[in-house]
């Protein structure tokens, strides 16, 4: 599987709620080269473009462009793994229940 | 909505932001790729997924014709793609730096293809440039000032 095939995709749960607009990889020692682990996907409500991280930090410049794409991609949220449930072509399906989580970078 | 999780001791990739599109660096600092995609260990598709299984990991960078494939859709033949494994990358940060030498794969393989049969067999082609002679240097360096 290559990334381009998730990124995109409709994501369901059960009802449809955005778009695959990243994928967040977790190392879990600052050493690179070691496994990067899938650790969920932001969904995006509203958009299917990339947000350019401006809803996962705290940047706000150049505000014009900062405030188009927060619209753009209001209400994105990151799903972990353990919630999907079906990996398809172009479509993600989330478990019954599954956990909306801030898609803020820690 | 959760919160985001705290866990400093961990480093967090977003593929699009830190990954897509970034430079690659070979262990000499030579730029050598970009990275267009990313190739995940295999997930179950088309199935649903058993509680408990585990995550894909990152396998591969991938470098290839994508221009194309982005602006009209679909996906380049898999042939046409390098992979340079995720074992080789020794560092990501503004760019991506790789533990090894890039004439040692195969991501400027076009460049040495030129490099020998067609840079090598113009003449001069096959040695560095010529130093220039003490004299002429010193001489210029007079004749500037």
């Amino acid at each position: 599987m290559i990334i381009t095939d998730l990124l995109g995709a409709r994501v369901f749960g059960p009802d449809f709620v955005g778009f695959v607009t990243d994928a967040r990889f977790r190392l879990y020692t600052s050493s690179t080269g070691r496994p990067a682990r899938l650790y969920g996907i932001v969904v995006s409500p509203h958009a299917r473009s990339s947000s350019l991280g401006y809803e996962r930090s705290d940047v706000r410049s150049p505000w014009p462009i900062a405030a188009l794409v927060r619209s753009r991609h209001r209400g994105s949220f990151l799903v972990r793994w353990e919630d999907i449930e079906r990996v398809d072509v172009r479509r993600v399906n989330l478990r019954p229940g599954f956990t909306r989580v801030s898609s803020q970078l820690p | 909505m959760t919160n985001a999780p705290t866990d400093h001791g961990s480093r967090w990739l977003d593929a699009q932001l830190h990954l897509l599109d970034r430079q690659v660096l070979d262990a000499a600092g030579v730029p050598v790729a970009v990275v267009d995609d990313l190739e995940l260990s295999d997930v179950l598709t088309g199935e649903d997924l058993p509680v408990g299984t585990p995550p894909p990991v990152i396998t591969a960078l991938l470098s290839g014709p994508v221009l194309g494939t982005r602006i009209f859709g679909g996906r380049p033949p898999q042939s046409r793609l390098h992979r340079t494994p995720w074992a080789l990358v020794s560092e990501v940060g503004v760019v991506i730096s790789l533990a090894i030498r890039g004439e040692t794969t195969d991501l400027t393989w076009t460049e040495r293809w030129v490099r020998d049969h067609i840079i090598g067999r113009l003449p001069g082609g096959r040695h560095d440039p010529e130093r220039k002679k003490r004299g002429d240097s010193a001489t210029s360096k007079r004749g500037d000032s």
